[in-house]
């Protein structure tokens, strides 16, 4: 049996890389996120330039203004980084299928017999530049190693020189020269050994196991053992997450909506990336508000088809935050997706070209944000005699013939414009129920009105007798002379006359 | 000296070619001409593909069928077949396995009647803007989407919010640029320059059955077609358009074959056997 691989990706200064993802146009300036309020609050990292003035972690955030009054100063934004350490586990789910969320910008994953990058050189290393590569591409810079077990892997991801590769059986002796603090001791187990003399891990792992267990007690054994390179500690794959998401603590709360939009844009581009990273699209997009000072707004908004069009998604935000606002000023906001496969489009050679299913439905989206989803559909027949039935599906058309099919000739049908709803009418009859002229009523539209010249008539329509509304009609085909063929009826139960259809 | 300055001029003058013919024959004909007359220019018109409405007159007319690429306006008045016309290109586009669109402003279809004239409704993408504004809207993301047919009918008048020219010029361009056909339906013409053809459907006839003391049986009407701005290529002249009521016609047949029958059947006749257009005055 081959010894397994565990391979370590680490997010350096995890805090403040979050939040450049959140917030790429901080690039490059002097920025420090800090924990805590008011004096009290403690620099949690910083980024180059203002480490290179003299600011390190634990400085109070005074300290840290009084070294550079220009600094950035951004609080720890917790949705940041839980969404940066879905997209980390994400991108290892490229990878491998047993994936450990260590959290904080950490994770291990089972390298044992995953395929590997081709290339020149040692495979593992090229695993590691691929998993680099990849974990960029999210908007996170990461650090790689990988040995026999999660301690060394871990340790060999927090040096410099990325990747770093341990060989099989090699972990005592990748650690020896390694400094002690390397296996983050316990404070008090690190001073006694400091007393000791104790500097490095292969000095305490000469040491005898039993009396350093002797000594200081089962912590001592376990940070011995780990100093040999031993690591009892299973890989715990975790499951994949159902749904994803994306959001960020905001700065200020915002109280209007473009605003709202500018950062919403770029957390949806975040999301869209991670469901392409998984040949995924969106199915439902749910909208979580944080309030000023308290509360919570959940929404969601269903879509006709998966989609990947951030445009879209954004558009659909808009107009659900347009037709009913929070209603206080938003502190901070989650995007969470529902995944589902895209639609798949099928290519031809000699038939007609099938519509991209992509675009099909982003359009499809917009079309029910402009209409409505009442309006948009496929039409569909519905069984009875009343001529305004109908029916509408969703829209999604069989797959073009594999070969052009010549069109059917026209059958040369004169068809009906159904007027919906159908208008009312005052007709004057004469002798033996002849009918004489039209007028629609006051303000009813499209207006009909003229003397008949010729009808046709009457036929009877009986429709859901045995329901709470039956339709009894009696039809007539009316030519007037002013022009307009109509389809007419007097309802046998109110004694009113409409028009429900126009010959066209 | 002004001799020989004459001479002097007469040879460079003859040198160059001047006197021989002129400076833009020369361009134009020469080795390596970059310049060409604009007749000699391969016509766009003459590579506008055509999907064919599937109503023999109005193909005729309009040679082939509505232009892919092109908006093509239909204009005609109440009851002057101009859904049926719609409905026939949808028929003729989802049969031959092609995805259309119908932007319906009025809401006016029937989904039995669009079986009925062969339209495959699975194929079709039927949207119900109120506006003019959301129909132009909704016609340009279909547009854009890549839908081989887009069907804008709009309804009856009053058109409420009317749109600019600019906005069909707009509309033509995405049906120009995706290769699409745009058949646009209106009662009286919006489009302006926008239109690659407009076609005009007036001076409808109604025909009846039965008079007198036989009841009245509606049979269809024959519609007068013509070309208000042609393509290339394009008849000359109109055309008469016949359309029937589907259960006249097997009335119709019926009595040729010596029923009698006089009951009017709403219910819909084979859509195999139903492929002759003969002018409906005929039938009366």
């Amino acid at each position: 049996m081959s010894a397994p691989r565990v391979a370590c990706v680490v997010v350096p200064l995890f805090p403040l890389a979050a939040r450049l993802r959140s917030e790429p146009e901080l690039a490059g300036e002097a920025v420090a996120v800090f924990e805590g309020n008011g004096n009290a609050a403690r620099v949690v990292a910083a980024t180059r330039p203002a480490r290179r003035v003299g600011i390190r972690a634990g400085q109070t955030l005074p300290q840290a203004r009084a070294l550079l009054p220009d600094l950035l100063a951004r609080g720890r934004d917790l949705e940041s980084e839980r969404a940066a350490q879905e997209a980390l586990t994400e991108v290892a789910d490229t990878f491998s299928p047993r994936v450990e969320n260590a959290g904080e910008g950490v994770l291990y994953f089972d390298a044992e017999g995953i395929p590997m990058p081709a290339g020149p050189g040692d495979p593992e290393i090229r695993l590691g530049r691929a998993v680099i590569a990849a974990v960029e591409k999210a908007g996170l810079p990461a650090r790689f190693g990988i040995a026999a077990s999660k301690l060394a892997a871990r340790v060999a991801a927090g040096l410099p020189d990325s990747p770093t590769a341990v060989a099989a059986g090699e972990e005592a002796r990748f650690l020896a020269p390694l400094p002690l603090a390397k296996l983050a001791p316990e404070m008090e187990l690190a001073e006694t050994l400091e007393r000791w003399g104790i500097r490095s891990i292969g000095e305490l792992a000469k040491l005898p196991e039993g009396e350093v267990a002797s000594r200081l007690g089962e912590l001592g054994r376990e940070l011995h053992a780990t100093a040999r390179g031993i690591d009892p500690r299973p890989l715990e794959p975790r499951l994949p997450s159902p749904s994803l998401s994306e959001g960020m603590e905001l700065e200020w709360p915002l109280v209007t909506l473009e605003p709202f939009l500018f950062v919403g844009n770029a957390a949806l581009e975040r999301l869209v990336r991670r469901l392409e990273s998984q040949a995924l699209a969106c199915r439902r997009l749910e909208i979580g508000l944080k309030l000023d000072p308290e509360g919570w707004d959940a929404r969601a908004i269903t879509l006709p088809a998966p989609t990947r069009d951030v445009k879209t998604l954004l558009t659909l935000t808009r107009l659900e935050l347009e037709a009913r606002p929070p209603g206080a000023s938003v502190v901070g906001f989650t995007f969470t997706a529902q995944p589902d496969r895209p639609r798949q489009a099928q290519l031809s050679l000699f038939g007609p070209a099938a519509l991209s299913p992509d675009r099909l439905a982003t359009t499809i989206a917009r079309l029910v944000a402009l209409l409505g989803a009442a309006n948009v559909g496929s039409p569909r027949a519905v069984d009875g005699h009343r001529p305004e039935r109908f029916a509408s599906a969703d829209y999604s058309p069989p797959p073009p013939p594999r070969e052009r099919r010549a069109p059917r000739t026209g059958r040369g049908l004169l068809a009906i414009r159904v007027l919906r709803p159908a208008v009312e009418l005052e007709v004057i009859t004469a002798e033996s129920a002849r009918l004489v002229s039209v007028k629609s009523t006051n303000g009813a539209e499209p207006e009909i009105a003229g003397n008949v010249r010729v009808a046709a008539g009457p036929w009877s329509l009986e429709d859901g007798w045995w329901s709470a509304a039956p339709a009894s009609r009696d039809y007539w085909d009316v030519e007037l002379a002013e022009g307009g063929l109509y389809r007419i009826y007097r309802d046998r139960t109110s004694d009113k006359w409409y028009a429900d259809g126009m010959y066209d | 000296m002004a001799a020989s300055e004459a001479r002097a001029l007469e040879r460079l003058l003859a040198g160059s070619g001047f006197t021989e013919k002129p400076a833009g024959l020369a361009l134009l004909s020469g080795p390596g001409a970059k310049l060409h007359v604009a007749s000699a220019l391969p016509s766009r018109a003459a590579a506008v593909a055509h999907l064919p409405t599937g109503i023999e007159p109005l193909d005729r007319l309009i040679s082939g069928g509505l232009p892919r690429g092109r908006l093509t306006e239909l204009v005609g008045r109440r009851s002057s077949g101009r859904f049926s016309v719609v409905l026939g290109a949808l028929a003729s586009a989802t049969s031959a396995g092609e995805a259309a669109a119908l932007v319906d402003r009025g809401s006016s279809l029937d989904p039995q009647a669009a079986i009925e004239a062969g339209v495959e409704i699975e194929r079709l993408l039927w949207t119900r803007p109120r506006r003019v504004k959301e129909a132009l809207a909704a016609a340009e993301m279909l547009l854009s989407t890549g839908f081989p047919l887009v069907a804008v009918d709009l309804g009856l008048p009053p058109l409420r919010g009317a749109a600019p020219e600019a906005a069909w010029v707009r509309l033509a361009r995405a049906a120009e640029v995706e290769g699409a056909a745009l058949l646009l339906a209106t009662p009286y013409r919006v489009s302006g320059f926008a239109a690659g053809a407009v076609v005009r459907m007036d001076d409808a006839r109604f025909a009846w059955l039965g008079g007198g003391a036989a009841p009245r049986l509606l049979a269809g009407v024959d519609a007068r077609l013509t070309l208000d701005r042609e393509l290339r290529g394009s008849a000359r002249g109109g055309a008469t358009l016949s359309l029937h009521v589907a259960d006249a016609i097997s009335r119709r047949r019926d009595r040729g074959q010596g029923t009698g029958d006089t009951k009017r059947n709403r219910s819909s006749s084979d859509p195999s056997d139903l492929a002759f257009h003969p002018p409906v005055s005929a039938l009366a």
